[in-house]
């Protein structure tokens, strides 16, 4: 198997580093090799937070070379959008479109760039949802990150069961439910595109 | 392949699981990234004493007494705290080590949460102590384990240097059991442990030893491995990451990994370079192994090719062996980002810093801040913090400014902000140093923000925080404490008041002399405060955006339906409740979820913060 890159891109507070180990321990129980990188620290109030996910037979480097990317997990679309780079004709975006400002545009002084955005959707093969609505009306807005999984989990040769058991064991008791039904809500969603 | 006994694990919590299987008993750190998790993993562990203690140099002392107690020790910091832990440091590693030690430090090439790129790879040399680099999870395991073993067999400290990329990064790794050891006992011996003079003198020379059996350990140990690739010319000398990285690349070249960087044998390099046309070392940061190898009057090449500064990822090490003449081609890409709005991290929803820099911004002061989340009052659109240097540094840095205002004909007022957690930390002497040679006329307000907690590497607890959670036992008050120092204007405020806190912070920084103001809110996140949410009335709303300019990340200005200009908004989802736009906003557009106030008669609409969530600073409002 060619190794399998996963970049993910958010905001501090996201929940992106539970979701990147949340891959990480689907990819080792599906018997692959796995790296993976995230940095938090200063970024982690509400700064650009990153991840790289990388699965395969025998992975060396955690980081994801330019133009090497299959996957975007983009738990904000700016953040999504910050990765291009990485990024090859047959990469997929996989985002949350629920936009979160970060300051300079907070305070008008640069916009929002939802129209380049929308641009730099069309030209991948594009996966799109306001998740955290969709997290919202299942049960929790926090789950947001989990129907993501559940749309990506389509594309990775982990099965639902690998996925749903781990995420049983990394998500808080209470909100074990809400997570498989977003799990299963983001699998079924793009069934029909894919 | 079988994975059934493997799990994955980052690198802090491999240096955890190696410390656990080395059958470590003490464990101290205190709090910094990248290596915050290391303690926080090693708290899992029932068999160990763990602490998160008042600071690093703290830390490492209480590690020292494990050791000398005879038990396996460690202490935990980030590559600055080392800093503050050189000095007993720099002294006890003269000693032979009883109980097995080791010092973990947390480099931070590229700087991503630190205020300096230090290599602390040459402090290991200078504090004489044998040096190991983790690459990955599974070696943060071993090398722990190693390093233990290593430094009670030859009786010496040893240092494990990790980079923030290895804390952080997952990888796979297989568990091991623990193994008991057998503690050591301490016995009275002045020669060892009485560290003066003349006792001190033979102990350069054991030092020296130490390292040189460290060196023959070396030659042959599985700590470093030589993969040599038939008919290549070139041998790779490098360690840690940057081996993984490397390894992308699948060249002809041999590699020397280096797991104890510190000291190297010199057999070994001798040895490899008689049968190798070049030796090219890779490593981030100073010219360390390349040095070390130049000192043994080997040939060697390195920073001519590979940047002094930030990571050395996959394409850095392909351009420069490029530059080298190793390769000719390049597969990889140099990364060029794309250019996109900038996201600088800012102050959370509810976060009680924000009214205090909101107010230090209206009131015009210079302000020399420190280290802590209060660190984001330099960003936009507060910018309300004109230095920041290290741990506790406001306190000397605000006297000495004053100090030298005052010889040059110049009266400033100076405001100094600071932590509860970086008070405890590095704070304390520089407040009592404050007494000395008082003069009626510096103005100096030091403000205190006790939010109950380090807040920015994850909300550790401070000296102050058993006395709001019972989760934590250290009740120190700080008013008390800066009163019994002889400090007479010792004040406290509830920040999310925004006009009484106003008041009295204007107040404080517009008379002479010397004033404690302490912010008493607790931080947002790690309490959880989430209060009844704020809405904006867009028909009231002037645009004004006094709101905006608190820069809370719910708020932004909105296109409404049927208003032409635009007016202000509250992202529900993201709002905490905290109730500081309301009181920015003059004209009481703003108003808690579920009020909606007759806006027709004026006065009536005034939102009054009393009626709502009124702290009460007695310290009774423990979980």
């Amino acid at each position: 198997m060619e190794t399998i890159n996963i970049m993910l891109g958010g905001v501090g507070g996201q929940g992106l580093v539970l979701t990147t180990d949340v891959i990480c321990k689907a990819a080792l129980k599906a018997g692959y090799d796995v790296k993976s990188n995230d940095v938090i620290g200063l970024a982690q109030r509400g700064g650009m937070v990153w991840g790289s996910v990388r699965i395969g037979e025998k992975v060396h480097s955690p980081n994801i070379p330019v133009g090497k990317a299959d996957i975007i997990l983009g738990l904000e679309p700016l953040e999504a959008q910050r990765w291009e780079h990485l990024l090859n004709e047959n990469s997929k975006i996989i985002a949350n479109t629920k936009e979160i400002y970060p300051t300079q545009s907070l305070l008008e002084k640069q916009d929002y760039p939802s129209e380049e955005i929308a641009k730099f959707y069309e030209r991948y093969d594009h996966y799109l949802s306001d998740f955290s609505a969709d997290a919202k009306k299942l049960g929790n807005r926090k789950a947001a990150n989990t129907v993501l999984l559940g749309v990506m989990a389509q594309f990775l040769p982990i099965s639902t069961e690998i996925w749903k058991e781990t995420l049983r064991e990394n998500v808080p008791e209470k909100a074990i439910d809400v997570n498989m039904k977003a799990f299963d809500y983001g699998y079924e969603s793009f069934k029909d595109k894919s | 392949m079988s994975n059934q006994e493997k799990m994955v694990l980052t690198g802090n919590q491999g240096i955890a699981r190696g410390f656990y299987e080395a059958g470590g008993l003490l464990a101290a750190s205190y709090p910094g990234s990248p290596t915050v998790e290391i303690l926080d993993s090693i708290k899992e562990y029932e068999e160990v004493y763990s602490e998160f203690s008042t600071s690093e140099k703290v830390a490492l002392e209480v590690a020292i007494g494990g050791s000398f107690a005879g038990v396996r020790s460690m202490a935990s910091m980030k590559h600055v705290g080392v800093n503050i832990a050189a000095d007993p440091l720099m002294t006890f590693t003269q000693t032979k080590t009883n109980g097995g030690f080791v010092l973990l430090s947390g480099d931070d090439p590229g700087m991503a949460s630190s205020q300096n790129e230090q290599d602390n790879r040459i402090f290991g040399k200078f504090a004489n102590m044998g040096i190991l680099a983790p690459g990955d999870s599974q070696d943060a395991i071993d090398y722990t384990k190693a390093a233990f073993d290593i430094s009670e067999k030859y009786h010496l400290p040893m240092m494990v240097n990790i980079t923030s990329r290895v804390c952080h990064s997952r990888t796979p790794v297989v568990l091991g059991e623990r193994k008991e050891v057998e503690p050591r006992v301490f016995e009275k011996d002045v020669q060892r442990y009485c560290m003066i003079p003349p006792h001190t003198n033979p102990l350069q020379h054991s030092m020296k030893d130490r390292i040189d059996k460290l060196k023959e350990f070396a030659y042959d140990s599985e700590l470093n491995t030589l993969e040599e690739r038939e008919g290549a010319d070139t041998l790779v000398v490098t360690s840690a990451l940057v081996y993984h990285n490397l390894k992308e690349l699948e060249l002809d070249v041999s590699i020397y990994k280096l797991g104890m960087i510190y000291p190297i044998s010199p057999k070994k390099l001798q040895e490899l370079s008689e049968k190798y046309q070049r030796i090219i070392v890779i490593e981030e940061l100073m010219p360390m192994i390349e040095t070390e190898i130049k000192m043994m009057g080997i040939e060697c090449e390195g920073k001519k090719y590979f940047s002094f500064t930030g990571e050395l990822h996959t394409e850095d090490i392909e351009r420069g062996l490029k530059k080298a003449g190793v390769i000719t081609d390049r597969n990889t890409t140099d990364a060029e980002p794309v250019e996109s709005v900038k996201r600088t991290p800012l102050f959370c929803a509810g976060c009680p810093h924000r009214p205090i820099f909101d107010i230090l911004k209206k009131i015009r002061k210079r302000v020399i801040g420190d280290i802590g989340c209060y660190s984001m009052a330099m960003f936009e659109p507060f910018q309300a913090s004109d230095s920041i240097i290290s741990m506790g540094a406001t306190v000397g840095i605000t006297k000495g400014m004053t100090k030298a205002n005052a010889l040059v004909g110049k009266s400033e007022p100076l405001v100094s902000v600071i932590g509860d957690g970086t008070m405890f930390h590095s704070g304390l002497p520089g407040f009592v140093n404050l007494l000395h040679q008082r003069n009626e006329n510096d103005n100096m307000t030091f403000i205190i923000l006790d939010n109950r907690t380090t807040a920015m590497t994850g909300g550790q607890a401070t000296a102050a925080s058993g006395n709001y959670t019972s989760a934590d036992d250290m009740k120190v008050d700080i008013k008390t404490i800066i009163q019994a120092m002889g400090h007479e204007n010792v004040q406290e405020v509830d920040q999310f008041d925004y006009e009484a806190t106003k008041k009295v912070l204007t107040e404080e920084t517009n008379k002479p002399g010397i004033s404690f103001v302490i912010a008493k809110r607790p931080c947002a996140l790690k309490f959880k405060i989430q209060e009844n949410t704020f809405y904006v009335n867009p028909n009231v709303c002037i645009g004004c955006r006094n709101c905006i300019k608190t820069n809370c990340p719910p708020i932004r200005m909105k296109k409404y339906h049927n208003i032409d200009k635009l007016k202000s908004s509250i992202d529900p989802d993201m709002c905490a409740g905290c109730s500081v736009c309301a009181q920015v906003c003059p004209v009481d557009a703003i108003q808690p979820k579920g009020q909606h106030p007759d806006h027709s008669k004026k006065g009536s609409a005034k939102y009054k913060r009393q009626e709502y969530q009124k702290m009460n600073l007695n310290n009774d409002d423990k979980e």
